[in-house]
């Protein structure tokens, strides 16, 4: 870390910056936010988690591990529904996850060499992730809108497809959901392949040229390799992503039918918010967080090692 | 990913951009000869035309379906285009009594603003010591406001909204700004930035007997114009997006554009002509600036990587 400048000296302070307390007293505005925002509330979460929060009372009784027992021992309903919406958030994961590292890619490529109109069509491509998640949503729920949506009305047209209630049937309410998801979001990795297209050393393909490699070889032995990085970071990202999936069902499918598309962000907030159980809701977040944390842990390191390679 | 995209920004991004790519990019083989090169390019161009179609299409058909009469978004046959175009639903919603649609942009835009403001300002004060002073404890801090970034935002709900209830800011601007305040990552982009300022320049400067707030404000700000724009804008969109802190902490008046337009999607359930024309108002503002600032809104994109909510 931090190789720019020597280490200081302990016990000679110099005098550059002024006295000693000096960035000290830069740091405080965000230090103070720093500490009630971020780690007081660590440690508030935890402790709400091991008590049985009443929100009208000012003594809260301790209840030991007693709301993650329950997320381990089948037959209590938050046992049913956290990992069934955990399920559902898994699949999701698994559904989107792929699609969205290889739709991006191919984009990506698409726009790799100079063609007309390259910079507007970057642009529409990108343009669905300014939205926010309601806008989308809104949009493909009426996009997909039983028998009155557009993508019906197209089956309709097609010859041999016909209409089709996806936002009401179990296992295809998540069509809408993946599909409008990929339009929102397909831009961000789309972005970062681009760049990382445009790092690669020229002479890689001017050799493979010479060695008369065709394009399917050019690809598999060196744009592929190449961008290995780029697709491991976006790999991890989307999968931090998807894993928190909450607005896209909650304004698409409301969680339905059945919860089949409820996820566990959803899942989480309600328990919290419309049955008021909020140590039971901690219980979750913290099992929720640690697991998500197993894959951030990984987003971490990436970031770490590219912040040793690019600072001087 | 910072890092690494800061390099690419750097060094052109796009080599021989529009130029005359087949004199060094990888179609120099059948240069020589074989079909013209815009016949070459014509298949992969009309693909990207017809998947840019696609993507708008959800856009069009909101626009379109806004200046419909709720009659006709479910007339059979389609209406490809509004027969009759018409503003009745936006002047519906923008009247009704229960929809105060102003009110909810004024909230949006006030509280993104207000926090987009506020993360530059700590950013850049928090980043300016930890680059660029020596003093005990700095590289440890940096490590703990660093490790921050990895704690899964899902761990502070809970505990954020019993504080907000404790500090009565439910339904406030405050609860909308301050919580996301501290996050690392402005601190952490800043910091790249002015590690990136050559040690010299300040150094006439500190001769001359300047303090360390003029030379940050006189000397060291000037270079972090576009990195304190970009972040800005950057955390401006991100509050103005933000979903699930505001869906639950702001209420009736106080709602975010972007969440009020689920909840008014609630009374219209199915009256979509309704529902298009209040997604329009939320998000035909910010297609706006995109069409002007689309070059900076990529840039920051590929400048941050993947920020996850």
């Amino acid at each position: 870390m931090a190789t720019e400048t020597a280490r200081p000296k302990r016990g000679r302070h110099r005098s550059p910056s002024g006295p000693a307390w000096v960035p000290y007293l830069y740091l405080l505005p965000h230090a103070v936010l720093f500490l009630v925002f971020i780690v007081y509330p660590i440690g508030f979460g935890l402790w709400v988690s091991l008590h049985r929060w009443n929100i009208l009372s000012d003594v809260q009784r301790f209840v030991g591990l007693d709301f993650y027992l329950r997320l381990v021992t089948p037959g209590s309903p938050q046992f049913t529904f956290f990992w069934k919406t955990m399920g559902n958030t898994a699949l999701f994961t698994v559904l989107s996850v792929p699609a969205l590292i290889f739709s991006a890619l191919g984009l990506a490529l698409l726009l790799e060499k100079p063609i007309a109109g390259r910079s507007v069509f970057r642009a529409i491509f990108f343009l669905p992730t300014i939205l926010a998640v309601s806008v989308m949503g809104l949009l493909w729920r009426w996009m997909f809108e039983n028998r009155t949506g557009l993508v019906n009305i197209l089956l309709d047209l097609v010859p041999f497809t016909q209409q089709f209630p996806f936002l009401t049937n179990v296992g295809w309410a998540w069509i809408p959901i993946v599909v409008g998801t990929i339009w929102w979001t397909v831009g961000f990795n789309m972005i970062l392949y681009g760049a990382a297209l445009a790092a690669i050393p020229r002479v890689y393909y001017e050799a493979a040229a010479i060695d008369g490699a065709g394009a399917w070889a050019r690809f598999r032995h060196i744009t592929w390799p190449q961008l290995n990085p780029v697709t491991l970071f976006a790999l991890v990202t989307t999968t931090i992503g998807s894993f928190q999936l909450f607005g896209q069902s909650h304004v698409i499918t409301a969680g339905g039918p059945l919860r089949t598309t409820q996820s566990v962000m959803m899942y989480i907030t309600e328990e919290a918010f419309t049955n008021f159980q909020f140590s039971s809701a901690a219980a979750m977040s913290v099992l929720f967080g640690l697991l998500l944390l197993l894959v951030t842990g990984v987003q971490f390191r990436l970031t770490l090692r590219d912040l040793g390679r690019g600072v001087r | 990913m910072i890092v690494r995209s800061t390099v690419n920004r750097a060094r052109p991004t796009i080599p021989f951009a529009d130029g005359d790519a087949a004199d060094t990019g990888p179609s120099v083989v059948g240069r020589r000869a074989g079909p013209p090169r815009w016949l070459l390019l014509a298949p992969r161009f009309l693909t990207l035309v017809v998947l840019a179609l696609l993507f708008l299409l959800p856009i069009y058909w909101m626009v379109s379906t806004s200046l419909k009469s709720e009659a006709a978004t479910v007339a059979q046959p389609v209406q490809w285009w509004p027969h009759e175009p018409t503003l009745e639903n936006y002047r519906t919603i923008l009247e009704s009594p229960n929809a105060p649609f102003l009110r909810w942009a004024w909230n949006s835009l006030f509280s993104s603003s207000a926090f987009a403001l506020g993360s530059v300002v700590l950013a850049v004060l928090t980043a300016y010591p930890l680059s660029r002073m020596r003093f005990r404890g700095r590289d440890t801090w940096f490590w703990v406001i660093l490790s921050s970034m990895m704690i899964p935002g899902v761990i502070f709900l809970i505990p954020h909204y019993l504080m907000m209830i404790r500090f009565d800011w439910i339904d406030t601007y405050h609860a909308l700004i301050w919580p996301g305040l501290p996050a690392a990552f402005g601190v952490f982009l800043m910091r790249q930035f002015f590690v990136s300022i050559p040690r010299e320049i300040e150094e006439a400067a500190r001769l001359d007997g300047a303090n360390s707030l003029q030379i940050l404000v006189r000397i060291l700000l000037p270079f972090l114009t576009a990195p304190m724009a970009t972040l800005a804008l950057f955390q401006f969109m991100a509050s103005w997006n933000n979903y699930v802190w505001p869906l639950f902490v702001v209420h009736g008046d106080m709602q975010t554009l972007p969440v009020a337009i689920t909840s008014f999607s609630s009374r219209y359930w199915t009256a979509y002509g309704k529902l298009m024309a209040g997604t329009a108002i939320a998000s035909i503002p910010i297609l706006i600036a995109f069409l002007f600032a689309q070059r900076y809104f990529i840039r920051g994109m590929s400048l941050t990587g993947l920020k996850d909510e």
